[in-house]
């Protein structure tokens, strides 16, 4: 079981991505819990790509080409998941600030933030304030990440920030931004929670934030 | 000294009067500060529903004719208002890449479509919403790809005239109708698909570089037949911390074009300037080995460092650049942090030479008054020998 896990692993980290189909389905084939597959085989695989881009050794494209390979395998899991056995960290509400349809980066942090246990409430590209207020009250989500590419939008960011605090959510909703118009002097200036500067970075700050609940 | 012979001299590390200055192309909102909003705005125009009949129903019809020639106005427009802003070189852009599909939907012909926004200020603006070519299929029947001919016709017309009204009094850096290889595929396929179509249609991956080489090689020598005396390509292949695909990648896809179009740039005696965004710290020596004169990629907002670069580079290429979009052009700064951080990048990369300084990138919401802010600054703290405290 475990040698069958740790080529689920090994084949996301070195982004096999015509190999990962047949792997899962071994694995399911031996009965392992769809659940293992995802926690062991799956996001330690994430981990370890994770890990090599933070190192240098992978890029951008390597990041994107491992959310492409797991997008190969989930299929196969999903089929046989029951919901309810996959531990989540937390909703995230994820949105392009309204006036900004760039959506490369926001969906990066997606993928990786769902393979690291959170639910992910994509609200999409040229998000208004008020559409990301309603999706805080439905969903009950503590956590907003919000891309913002173009500088001309950041006003955008200070209004969601605004809102968050007349609804009186200041101190259980965490914003955190990111995308290249973004920086810390922007995040202070904005009154957001955190700024990531990569997706890996904004998983690490979910996960603190996560953790801190 | 004039701004030609002043650019030129900095590129070849031969002794100028003052720091040159470079404008990284200004937009709608600039343009009309420096030269006068037109009557009726473009946002009214292209909202009025008549517009919008005509857009949806024969978009693709009028799109050469009137879309184009109104684009074409503009850019002679951006040209226009960055002499009269007084910067020494600017970014002269012609882009005939665009067919309009509807209202709101602008196809590029090498592979991607945008969409049509306002841009707060009353114009119009373009954003990219996706790729258009997303299988093997649309690859093979995309219908948009131009005559390379006509587009190199069309360029020299353009740019003959851009030379003769403006090329004594600012050095023009010519971009025609070519956009970056990489970053045109990237557009083209999306960039989540794109590594798989480099693992897995090599053959189409090849086939699309070598249209786009051509393009480039063609309105380049048709640039330099109207005299333009420096060549400029932008080509993202960063982002705000790093290379998006691997350096080693990035040379073996698209450095033998890169390397190709550039020796037949240089074989005419003219410069050639790559503009990348993001950090492309592991890529200088990829691009620099390809042979470029100067470089417009050190995005303020990334995490490349300016001021290593005129240690490691400095003697290689000319560094162009260092003033941010982001923050200190913007209506949120002030004059006096405008002026101080002129005065520090002049201080830290103007001795030696090979440095312009130049807004990192162009952007919609850069006020002229800042601009000129900047100038002024450059003017008066930027004179050879620098002696700043």
């Amino acid at each position: 079981m475990e040698k069958l896990l740790v080529s689920v692993q090994q084949a996301i980290n070195e982004l096999r991505i015509d190999d990962i189909r047949g792997l899962v389905q071994q694995c399911l084939d031996e009965n392992i819990a769809p659940v293992d597959i995802i926690e062991q085989g799956i996001s330690k695989g994430l981990e370890l790509v994770g890990r090599q881009f933070e190192d240098g050794t992978y890029f951008l494209a390597d990041l994107v080409m491992a959310g492409e390979v797991v997008k190969e395998a989930m299929p196969l899991i999903d089929a046989q998941l029951d919901p309810g056995q996959v531990n989540k960290k937390g909703k995230v509400i994820l949105a392009t600030v309204q006036g900004d349809i760039h959506e490369i980066g926001k969906n990066i942090v997606g993928m990786l933030l769902s393979a690291n246990g959170f639910e992910v409430v994509d609200l999409g590209v040229d998000v208004s304030p008020e559409k990301i207020m309603t999706a805080l009250k439905e969903t009950g989500a503590r956590f907003v990440g919000l891309s913002a590419l173009l500088t001309t939008m950041v006003g955008s960011i200070k209004e969601i920030v605004d809102s968050i605090k007349e609804a009186g959510l200041k101190d259980t909703v965490k914003v955190v931004i990111g995308g290249a118009c973004t920086s810390e002097r922007l995040k202070e200036e904005m009154g957001a929670d955190a700024y990531g500067e990569t997706a890996v970075q904004a998983v690490t700050i979910f996960n603190k934030f996560s953790a801190q609940n | 000294m004039n701004p030609n012979k002043r650019i030129i001299n900095t590129f070849e590390g031969k002794p100028v009067d003052r720091v040159p200055t470079f404008c990284a192309m200004v937009e709608d909102r600039t343009f009309n500060e420096v030269l006068g909003s037109p009557p009726v705005s473009q946002e009214k125009i292209l909202t009025n529903p008549l517009t919008r009949f005509v857009l949806d129903r024969w978009g693709k019809k009028v799109s050469k004719n009137l879309f184009q020639t109104e684009l074409n106005r503009a850019f002679e427009k951006r040209i226009k208002a960055q002499v009269e802003l007084g910067f020494d070189s600017l970014w002269a852009i012609l882009d005939e890449t665009f067919t309009v599909t509807d209202h709101q939907t602008m196809v590029r012909f090498s592979g991607s479509v945008y969409k049509i926004e306002p841009d707060g200020y009353g114009n119009m603006t373009y954003m990219y919403s996706g790729p258009g070519i997303k299988t093997r299929e649309d690859f093979e029947s995309w219908p948009y790809w131009p005559n390379a001919d006509d587009l190199a016709h069309n360029s020299y017309t353009f740019f003959k005239k851009m030379v003769t009204k403006y090329g004594d009094r600012s050095c023009l850096f010519g971009q025609a109708s070519a956009y970056g290889i990489h970053e045109s595929l990237l557009w083209a396929v999306g960039f989540e698909k794109m590594p798989i179509w480099i693992m897995k249609e090599k053959d189409l991956v090849k086939r699309y570089i070598e249209t786009c080489e051509e393009i480039c090689f063609k309105t380049n020598m048709a640039m330099i037949d109207a005299g333009i005396p420096v060549i400029i390509q932008t080509d993202d292949l960063a982002f705000k911390s790093g290379p998006l695909m691997n350096p080693k990648l990035i040379d073996e896809l698209f450095g033998p074009s890169y390397q190709r179009i550039i020796k037949a740039v240089h074989d005419r005696g003219v410069k050639y300037v790559f503009h990348s965004c993001g950090d492309n710290t592991l890529l200088f020596d990829t691009i620099i080995k390809w042979g470029v004169d100067g470089m417009h990629a050190y995005e303020t907002t990334s995490n490349v460092d300016i001021y290593r670069e005129k240690e490691i580079h400095g003697d290689q290429a000319t560094i162009i650049g260092g003033v941010g979009v982001d923050y200190l052009l913007t209506d949120r700064s002030t004059d006096e942090e405008i002026v101080k951080e002129v005065k520090r990048l002049i201080k830290s990369l103007g001795p030696g030479g090979r440095f312009i300084i130049a807004p990192v990138h162009s952007l919609s919401s850069i006020p002229a008054q800042k601009l000129r802010v900047m100038l002024q600054a450059v003017y008066e703290y930027g004179n050879y020998p620098i002696s700043i405290n």
